[in-house]
């Protein structure tokens, strides 16, 4: 029996997971994915919003202002990347009134510093601007981060202080008990006095189980999104936003964390609570959207293309609430844009708002906060390289040429507490394969050192979730 | 620090014969290969087809690879493998390479030149910006023959091809062979990518359909590849309504081009030609930096490794004397422009005092034609003309002028006249 049980190992799961880990309790993830962050938070804006955009007085305008706030701190504590780019959100001539109502609500959701600019002052800052780009605001607090490994890391923090984990593992069944909840799942039964449903886009499912008429309703939106390679890093330095309208935030350029140049996305209703295809025609939308922030974009140096899938609902804003069935089961759903960024506000307001007012909880005395990396080899000075090639010869043979991700690293990613077990596995945490050339030298080489270190076939190797692996079949005699 | 005249980097085919030439031209080489050996791309290339103009036979690739190897190894060139240079800079006229293997970790070394043969890469399913999902079982099509011809694994049972460049046509025969239902191969342009040779004997010997004019326009599959559909496209590359043909396949492979690999030079820059996505050079495969040259597909794109190993040897020949100092400086360029109906031509700028030697030209129509006459022109007056037979942008065109020909003073137009 365990304390509690947070379906969804997504940012918010994840950092719910953390928040937990700071008091007393025994705490178990399940997620029915192979890895942590595998989709609404693998496919996002990668944006730590400032919270202009969200309507004053809701939950998230709250949890987005909150959470922006605590990024710097958690960037540090758990050693994620955090570009402080800070955002420019643009408008036309035609726009300046809509330009107007965003700036009175970023004030009143309480945006730090946030200003005003003509487009001399905008120029100053990003000279490369669309000719249309006639005024907008300064939104210094927005940053950019690296969502899957923000979530890996609150992950990782959360294990390394007493959360079990358990990926791989669906929820099917949810029994009410009278000291809590049967999870039953494909891989046995789990029971909790309290339920967290932190399942994303499948919240609304997860909620279906727990009670009759499910609080809310999933209405997934899927974006598109394109990636320019990273030689194009410094096209610009914050992050642009065009005013919102009536269809929706519009299309958004990034820069990402690691140089690459991110656009999009693009907004449109699907029925399906997975399927991210990108199409001709969002890829031409982006192209639109894009092209009236800035005047040159070379679109010629695309290196990826993918889409997500945003857990919309039915409700403008998130919904957090304890089931109406039974207080011990808390929904945290329809968690769209701006959830990256209120993550690990809303783990303090799910804790401190619906659990510990019912449930006291004791602190944790052996909670560490920090997450303790081992920085890539290619960012070391020349005697700690040193050292570590002394001690691993492995540091010295570099396996992504693109990336400049040795073989050692990769070891280390895999090794890691939450470590890789796919090629996309070591792709999201090392970086491998990210380049210009996607893998074409380096993902035989992954699969080889990942078969080694799992002490497995290459033909076990999956390129990413559970029987997806990328060699069918040996052709050759071995000996 | 350890000085050499010369680097090469990149130890495949255009490496091989530039370091071996080097040092037969009594340079001090180093060749330094991200591979655990030598050959690069030829060792996976295990059909014939090989080796018809440089050794006057027939090889496989890894043969003619051991060929190279063999020379290179009687030489005094210094072999670094599973070495992987990782950034250029240059002082005093001098460049200093940092590389890294195993064995010694980070080490730099200077060089007085620098021969890029770092080869290429392939296009990949983000730089075509392929629609549809992104379940498992897209490949490109070189990585899927390295996995079969090297590392000895098959990636899919049921497989399409999008592109028909060579290593696309070759894959579709290779996978064949090992059992595997090649289900058809499409390419957007209206005529093959590949040579003609490859269409023959990969596809038609085969019968494996080929759609001319046509693309992919979904990916489906949720976890893993289910299948694709293709549609015609028009003149203009957009797709025609109602010409979707759909195929459940497990894989799709993708040869949709090569980039030369030149991306992770550091601090030394040079101009690119947006034509080939390679340096642009003069006559002497000198890139816009001094002392540093490219050849071989790290330059452009080759169809044949022949003309890679044949441009290596032209390349090295022309480091060693820029090494010596027989290289006047360029302080004199002629430009050289092309007609409409060439796609690219190389060098893109000629040395003005340098023109007593001759300039090999390398070229692709942009296409095909029975026969046609390629005019170097200069001032508007033909200074040479070129007859040329089967005329197809899969195929690369060489002419060379001899010494003398072309004058100092004005740039050098090439036109290509075809008829059908």
């Amino acid at each position: 029996m365990k304390d509690f049980l947070i379906i969804g190992a997504g940012i918010t799961g994840a950092f719910i997971a953390r928040e937990l880990a700071k008091y007393d309790v025994d705490t178990v993830v399940i997620e029915k994915e192979s890895d942590v962050g595998n989709h609404a938070t693998l496919a996002n804006s990668a944006l730590v919003h400032s919270g202009h955009d969200p309507e004053a007085n809701t939950l998230k305008a709250k949890l987005c202002v909150e959470g922006n706030a605590m990024y710097p701190d958690l960037a540090e504590t758990l050693e994620f990347p955090l570009l402080k780019s800070g955002g420019l959100l643009l408008a036309g001539d035609d726009e300046r009134k809509a330009l107007m109502d965003k700036y009175r609500n970023a004030l009143d959701n309480n945006v730090p510093s946030v200003r005003w600019f003509e487009r001399a002052a905008l120029l100053e800052r990003e000279p490369g601007l669309a000719s249309r780009v006639a005024a907008g605001l300064d939104l210094p607090t927005t940053m950019v981060t690296f969502p899957w490994e923000v979530a890996i890391a609150a992950m990782e923090n959360a294990i390394d202080n007493g959360v079990a984990f358990h990926k791989n593992t669906e929820v099917t069944r949810i029994d009410q008990e009278s000291e809590g909840f049967a999870v039953h799942t494909d891989r046995g039964v789990f029971r909790a006095e309290y339920v967290i449903n932190a399942a994303g886009a499948f919240a609304e499912r997860i909620a279906a189980m727990a009670e009759e008429e499910p609080p809310f309703r999933i209405t997934p939106r899927r974006g598109e999104y394109m990636v320019l390679d990273r030689r194009n890093e410094g096209l610009i330095k914050h992050a642009l936003y065009p005013v919102p309208s009536e269809k929706g935030k519009g299309v958004l350029i990034t820069p990402q964390t690691h140089g690459e140049i991110l656009l999009g996305p693009t907004n449109t209703a699907q029925e399906s609570l997975e399927a991210v295809p990108t199409t001709k025609q969002g890829m031409e939308r982006i192209k639109t959207g894009a092209g009236s922030l800035l005047e040159k974009i070379p679109y010629e140096e695309t290196i990826r293309t993918f889409a997500g899938v945003r857990a919309s609902s039915s409700h403008e804003d998130f919904y957090i609430q304890p089931s109406k069935a039974d207080e011990r089961f808390i929904h945290v759903g329809g968690i769209d844009s701006p959830g990256l960024t209120a993550a690990p506000a809303i783990a303090a307001y799910v804790v401190d708002t619906f659990i510990r007012p019912r449930r006291p909880l004791d602190s944790n005395p052996h909670f560490n906060p920090k997450r303790k990396t081992k920085p890539l080899y290619k960012t070391l000075d020349d005697v700690d390289k040193n050292a570590r090639f002394k001690a691993d010869g492995r540091y010295g043979r570099i396996i992504c040429k693109c990336e400049r991700i040795t073989e050692g690293d990769v070891v280390d990613h895999i090794g890691r507490t939450l470590g890789a077990t796919s090629v996309k596995g070591v792709k999201k945490r090392a970086r491998a394969g990210s380049g210009l050339c996607q893998g074409g030298y380096c993902e035989g080489e992954i699969i080889k050192v990942l078969a080694r270190e799992h002490g497995t076939s290459p033909l076990d190797i999956d390129y990413y979730e559970q029987g997806t692996p990328i060699f069918l079949k040996e052709t050759k005699v071995k000996p | 620090m350890k000085h050499f005249d010369i680097a090469v980097i990149g130890g495949g085919a255009g490496g091989l014969a530039a370091a071996e030439k080097a040092d037969r031209l009594g340079m001090d080489v180093v060749l330094l290969e991200r591979e655990p050996f030598l050959g690069g791309i030829l060792n996976q290339c295990i059909h014939h087809g090989f080796g018809l103009h440089h050794y006057k036979e027939e090889l496989t690739g890894p043969e003619y690879a051991m060929r190279a190897i063999d020379d290179i190894e009687r030489s005094g060139v210094t072999i670094k493998t599973d070495t992987t240079a990782l950034d250029y800079k240059k002082l005093g006229g001098r460049f200093t390479i940092r590389y890294t293997n195993a064995e010694e970790g980070e080490r730099t070394i200077e060089a007085n030149a620098v021969i890029l043969t770092s080869g290429s890469y392939e296009r990949t399913a983000g730089g075509i910006r392929l629609p549809g999902e992104r379940p498992k079982g897209v490949h490109t099509a070189g990585k899927a023959q390295r996995y079969l011809n090297i590392e000895g694994y098959m990636v899919g049972r049921k497989v399409f091809i999008l592109g028909s460049g060579d290593i696309g046509l070759i894959m579709a025969r290779r996978l064949t062979l090992e059992g595997a239902e090649v289900k058809g191969v499409a390419e957007i342009k209206p005529h093959p990518g590949g040579l003609t040779r490859n269409v023959v004997q990969c596809l038609h010997d085969f019968d494996i359909p080929l759609y001319l004019s046509h693309t992919v326009t979904d990916v489906r599959g949720d976890e893993n590849l289910e299948g694709i559909t293709i549609a015609e496209v028009d003149d203009a590359m957009q797709v025609k309504e109602a010409t979707e043909k759909h195929f459940e396949v497990d894989t799709l492979l993708l040869s949709v081009g090569l980039i030369p690999d030149i991306a992770t030079l550091g601090d030394v820059h040079y101009a690119i030609d947006p034509r080939t996505n390679g340096a642009i050079v003069d006559q002497t495969y000198q890139t816009t930096q001094d002392g540093l040259f490219a050849a071989g597909n790290a330059l452009h794109i080759h169809d044949l490794v022949d003309f890679v190993t044949e441009e290596s040897l032209r390349a090295a020949l022309q480091a060693a004397a820029y090494v010596k100092g027989e290289v006047p400086p360029r302080e004199k360029q002629v430009d050289v422009v092309t007609g409409e109906t060439i796609s690219y031509a190389l060098p893109q700028r000629l040395n003005g005092d340098y023109l007593d030697k001759s300039v090999t030209f390398s070229l692709r129509s942009r296409h095909a034609y029975e026969k046609g006459t390629f005019l170097i022109k200069q001032r508007g007056e033909t200074i040479e003309r070129f007859k040329r037979r089967f005329i197809n942008p899969a195929e690369m065109e060489h002419l060379v002028v001899e010494g003398g020909r072309i004058a100092r003073g004005s740039g050098v137009e090439i036109i290509l006249e075809g008829s059908s």
